[in-house]
């Protein structure tokens, strides 16, 4: 009684990486969309800190203008971020070297840039604990008024982040070294250094709120 | 059978569909506007219903019914008329709703009544404040606002603790009061209804005792309201008059105050036609308690002075016929008990 | 009947323990998120009638104040973040594959996941109960409310249970959007896919984009209950307001997210029991798509006296968004005109929506305009609105989905007798409870209070509410026994017991777990409608 004769058969599909003809992949839409939800969350926490900063006399509050720390150097001292900021910027290129090298099946390529990028976004995590450290010891923390409470819930969250990324790029790079990349299937890799650089993105607006708005020296 | 049920729900509704009688100036400006968006309304519900009720009944299935009915799959000039037409009758309601909201919520800020309304958890309290509304001249514990009829109010609204709201039903009016925040609204009292008690009661949830936030606004006329005022003053610049002292053979009763609740149920005074006393401790910091006396009848034969907490007053209760009696907490109508006297 | 000569190649569905436990496969995991969901709704239900016996007269008879507030408080965490929400969620993750003709979801182990979260996080809140207090502080946790200094234990567990919720719901919404972009089957073009599966796409975008700004203000709320955080506390710079309009950012979407696809279940079974096509099918599209856009711009009429908000704007983009809601009711009922209704239950359930709803729209629309919205907010005028679109809405829609596709999930059709009484006890029920709570709101009785006095004239309606209560929760018990009968020795199905249109009635009750051995031509909206009837071309391109 149905149209069988002019049906069109579907063969029996896998369930899993089920692609229509061209367009992108299941997997690298999958984590575009996620990228999407985790710019509404962040906006929440972005639109929380500059609601407070509007109503708040002066900002950064008194105790705190000085306090954001700088590393001490024979010339003069350097923001702690300022590092941290080139080197996650410098990571995410590698990583894109990385994505390149392994488009045109340079495995090589890709196991030595994604070995990089873990590191590089391994010293970020130190530098950002380091500053955290430092910035305890001042008084300037999380129960410090409305300023610490949404300066560490901003950087936390992003250095939450950045912490997924390492865990995420790891696998990438153990995966990579295991072979299990090629030039036609590699999803995985893509989609990582998407959320990588998304990180990377997060961090230059975060830095640009916190540090060089209210601080423009 | 949506028809049978709204008209059960209509007879259930006691009659009118609608707000109570505005005693506001403000307050008629919202009445009129409900009523004006609730015909519009009810014309729509009769209109669409009408349609899908006699679509119902029209189109059911028949047993002769064997072909398929025009597939019809839609029409645009329909579409386009169906959305236009909605479109006309939003922007008119909205039209009207901008016009009444900005004469609704119109602060003048040229009057010389200005009242703060101060919320805390569970009670209210209210300051009135001179002219420039910089000095408070006195401040009444009890929940009740007094305010002049036919002259406008500047109240503003503070809270001490979480976000409270001040609504007036048959002002048909609220607003939050939000801590760390100053609302401000002005109204004004019908002078017809001068002499009238009106309640009101908090209306954002507020914690375990919401419920029991009530307060009342009493209008009076322009110069009794002066009158008041005036007396209050001076009461309150007074040196309080020296607790009385317990007579030989008087019966003295205890009573107190903690976490909004009174210690006992039932009070029992074995002093029929004889005066007494009740000796009450409030140990709630910072919240104001009393003890009033209600008869069987729901008259109040006692009020005791409102007062802060951590703090005692010793009240000097009037004789009072055998009988049973309650006591209970102007601030806090679920604070109440049984008082028997013999 | 149209059957279609399809052999499964093995048994349809397995019935064991483990395997329900660990099935990726979307039509179990559909199930699961039914009966999960009814069980929260039976549980929010019995927290209703707790409410509705202490309201019934004045005066604190049967429990104090600390248990009413936490009862109104979970009752409605329960049932919009546990049942109308997940039960939506779950006929979509059931219909949707099946709907596009996709062998599963994109991603059916995140499938998986999704769904277990949903239990373990109900009973993170409910474990309140047992720990010192359940949240009280309302569904709406407003702050200072729901700070340390107020609230106890009880609003942390409320507060992860509900992340978790979202982070199911969001990896959900990820799921749904690549499968209906990526997997539908060759032929079906977006304008050819029910309107179902629209409604689907467009609560997924809602969700997505809305969910984790809530999960950031619960972030918030959470660092400074536990954390010495100053994010919502006036005293030290913070912002008691943030916290509502960061919450309402969230859930003013959120009752989209629980009305649009109860709006698709109804735009299904409207045309397959009037015997033709859905009225406008464009225009649907649009008006769910703009419903979906708009509904971000209105957050702040749920707090319009807070003083805090600019009036006008969100006053207009109120009244707007009645446009579409009132392009869709034409449409259904346009779908009827002409038609030749066949009055089944699923088919009186969404009559039931369309009448139901409407008064739930009217009687918001009347709040848009802000002055009467000064009178009626926080009185039981809104308790009456969210109960007539998200209950005589919603849960009608979800019971039109019912009694549409249980013979599909389990191959048996529900008794129609049976259900044509749960029907109207309900529809009874329902508005005896919530049409009076009108004339209660008008008359001035607040919300979320206990207790009220015998002098307020309140006492009649909320006794004939709580009559009503009681008819709502008698209208389960033939549901109940209708199910349970039917999974006993209910008559078979087979695969296209309604005459349907879309494609989960061309394969067998229940589907094999890759769901087609061979899909018909997909030519319009109606594929099976269109190969019952030997019609090619034509349709919708």
């Amino acid at each position: 009684m149905t149209a069988s004769t002019s049906a069109l058969t579907t063969t029996h599909a896998p369930a899993e990486g089920h692609v229509r003809e061209g367009g992108i992949s299941n997997v690298i839409l999958g984590m575009l969309l996620f990228i999407t939800s985790e710019v509404m969350f962040f906006a929440g926490l972005f639109a929380a800190y500059f609601n407070v900063r509007a109503t708040a006399p002066i900002w950064p509050p008194a105790d705190f203008a000085n306090k954001l720390h700088w590393l001490p150097t024979a010339a003069q001292p350097i923001p702690v971020v300022t590092i941290a900021t080139i080197l996650l910027v410098t990571s995410s290129a590698t990583c894109q070297l990385g994505v390149w090298g392994i488009r045109n099946g340079n495995r090589t390529a890709l196991v030595r840039n994604i070995g990089v990028t873990v590191l590089l976004g391994s010293i970020f995590l130190l530098l950002q604990a380091y500053d955290y450290t430092a910035l305890y010891g001042d008084g300037v923390r999380l129960d410090a008024g409305t300023f610490g409470t949404t300066y560490f819930t901003l950087t936390g969250f992003h250095g939450a982040h950045v912490l997924g990324g390492v865990i995420m790029l790891s696998v990438v790079l153990y995966r990579a070294m295991a072979g299990q990349f090629s030039k036609e299937h590699h999803d995985m890799v893509e989609a990582t250094s998407i959320y990588w650089h998304f990180v990377d993105v997060v961090w230059i607006v975060l830095f640009s709120t916190l540090y060089i708005i209210p601080n423009p020296v | 059978m949506t028809a049978l049920v709204a008209a059960v729900s209509l007879l259930a509704g006691c009659g009118s569909f609608g707000p109570p009688d505005p005693v506001t100036i403000q307050g008629r400006e919202t009445h009129w506007l409900y009523y004006f968006v609730m015909i519009i309304a009810a014309l729509v519900f009769v209109v669409v219903n009408g349609l899908i009720i006699f679509a119902v009944v029209r189109y059911k299935r028949k047993p002769t019914d064997t072909e398929l009915p025009p597939q019809i799959h839609g029409n645009n000039v329909l579409e386009i008329i169906w959305t236009v037409i909605p479109t006309i009758i939003v922007v008119v309601m909205f039209v009207f709703s901008f016009n009444t909201l900005n004469s609704v919520d119109a602060v003048a800020n040229t009057t010389d009544i200005r009242v703060r309304a101060v919320a805390a958890q569970f009670q209210w309290s209210f300051e009135y404040l001179s002219a420039d509304g910089q000095k408070v001249l006195f401040q009444q514990l009890a929940p009740e606002m007094t305010i002049p009829a036919g002259k406008t109010v500047h109240l503003s609204l503070r809270s001490k603790d979480v976000i409270h709201a001040f609504y007036v039903p048959k002002f048909l009016f609220k607003r939050d009061v939000v801590p760390g925040r100053e609302n401000v609204f002005e109204f004004t009292v019908d002078p017809a209804d001068a002499g009238q008690t009106f309640s009101g009661q908090c209306a954002e949830l507020c914690g375990l005792y919401h419920d029991s936030m009530l307060f009342t606004v009493k209008a009076l006329s322009p110069a009794d309201y002066d009158a008041w005022l005036a007396a209050q003053i001076v009461k309150a610049n007074q040196s309080p008059p020296p607790a009385p002292s317990a007579q030989a053979g008087q019966v003295e009763l205890d009573l107190t105050a903690k976490d909004l609740t009174f210690d006992k149920a039932a009070l029992d005074a074995a002093s029929a036609d004889k005066p007494f006393t009740i000796k009450f401790q409030n140990n709630d910091p910072g919240t104001t308690h009393n003890v009033a006396i209600k008869d069987a009848t729901g008259q109040e034969v006692f009020k005791g002075e409102i007062f802060n907490g951590v703090d005692n007053r010793i009240y000097p209760i009037p004789a009072l016929k055998a009988g049973t009696y309650t006591y209970v907490c102007s601030v806090h109508a679920a604070m109440t008990g049984t008082l028997t006297v013999h | 009947m149209a059957t279609t000569a399809l052999t499964p190649a093995g048994t349809a569905t397995k019935y064991g323990l483990y395997d329900w436990l660990t099935t990726t496969d979307h039509k179990k995991i559909g199930i699961l998120y039914l009966v999960n969901s009814f069980v929260m709704f039976f549980i929010g239900g019995i927290l209703a009638l707790v409410v509705r016996v202490e309201l019934a007269q004045p005066g604190l008879q049967f429990i104090k104040e600390a248990t009413y507030n936490q009862a109104f408080t979970i009752h409605a965490s329960l049932m919009i973040f546990l049942f109308i929400i997940p039960i939506l969620a779950g006929f979509g993750n059931y219909i949707v594959p099946l709907q596009i003709g996709a062998p599963d979801m994109a991603f059916p182990r995140i499938n998986a996941m999704s769904f277990w979260m949903l239990p373990l996080a109900g009973i993170m809140i409910l474990t309140g109960f047992v720990t010192g207090g359940a949240a009280a502080a309302g569904w709406t946790s407003y702050a200072p409310l729901s700070e340390a200094r107020y609230s106890g234990v009880g609003q942390d567990l409320w507060i992860v249970g509900v992340i978790l919720i979202g982070t199911s719901s969001i990896l959900g919404s990820i799921n749904f959007l690549v499968t209906i972009f990526k997997m539908r089957a060759p032929g079906m073009t977006m304008f050819r896919m029910p309107i179902m599966v629209w409604t689907v796409l467009v609560t997924s975008t809602l969700v997505l984009m809305a969910t984790p700004v809530l999960t950031s203000g619960l972030i918030m709320l959470f660092i400074d209950r536990n954390y010495g955080g100053h994010f919502f506390d006036p005293a030290s710079g913070g912002n008691a307001i943030l916290w509502q309009n960061v919450f309402w950012f969230y859930s003013h979407p959120a009752v989209y997210i629980m009305v649009l696809p109860a709006m698709g279940i109804v735009s299904e079974v409207l045309p397959v029991f009037s015997r033709k096509p859905l009225f406008g099918y464009k225009a649907f599209v649009f008006a769910t798509a703009g419903i979906g856009a708009l509904g971000f711009s209105v957050w702040a009429h749920h707090m319009f006296t807070t003083g805090a908000v600019y009036l006008p704007f969100f006053s207009f983009m109120t009244f707007l968004i009645a446009i579409p809601t009132g392009v869709k009711m034409f449409n259904w009922t346009a779908t009827l005109y002409r038609g030749q209704l066949i009055f089944s239950t699923p088919l009186l359930y969404a009559l039931g929506f369309l009448t139901m709803f409407l008064i739930g729209g009217i009687n918001g629309a009347v709040s848009a305009a802000v002055p009467v919205d000064f009178a009626l907010h926080d009185t039981y005028w809104v308790v009456a609105h969210l109960h007539y679109v998200l209950f005589g809405g919603s849960v009608f829609g979800v019971f039109a989905g019912v009694y549409y596709w249980f013979p599909k999930m389990f191959g048996r059709r529900l008794n129609e007798t049976l259900g044509k009484i749960q029907f109207v006890v309900m529809f009874i029920g329902f508005n005896l409870t919530f049409f009076p709570m009108h004339v209660l709101g008008l008359e001035g009785m607040p919300r979320r209070i206990a207790n009220y006095s015998p002098e307020a004239g309140w006492s009649d309606l909320n006794l004939l509410a709580t009559i009503g209560g009681f008819t709502i929760a008698a209208s389960m018990l033939p549901f109940l026994w209708n199910v349970f009968v039917t999974m006993r020795s209910g008559e078979p199905a087979g695969d296209d017991p309604w005459e349907g249109n879309t494609l989960e009635w061309a394969t067998s009750s229940p589907p094999p777990p890759y769901n087609f051995d061979r899909l018909p031509e997909i030519r319009s909206e109606r594929p099976v409608f269109d190969a019952r009837h030997g019609l090619s071309g034509g349709g919708h391109g």
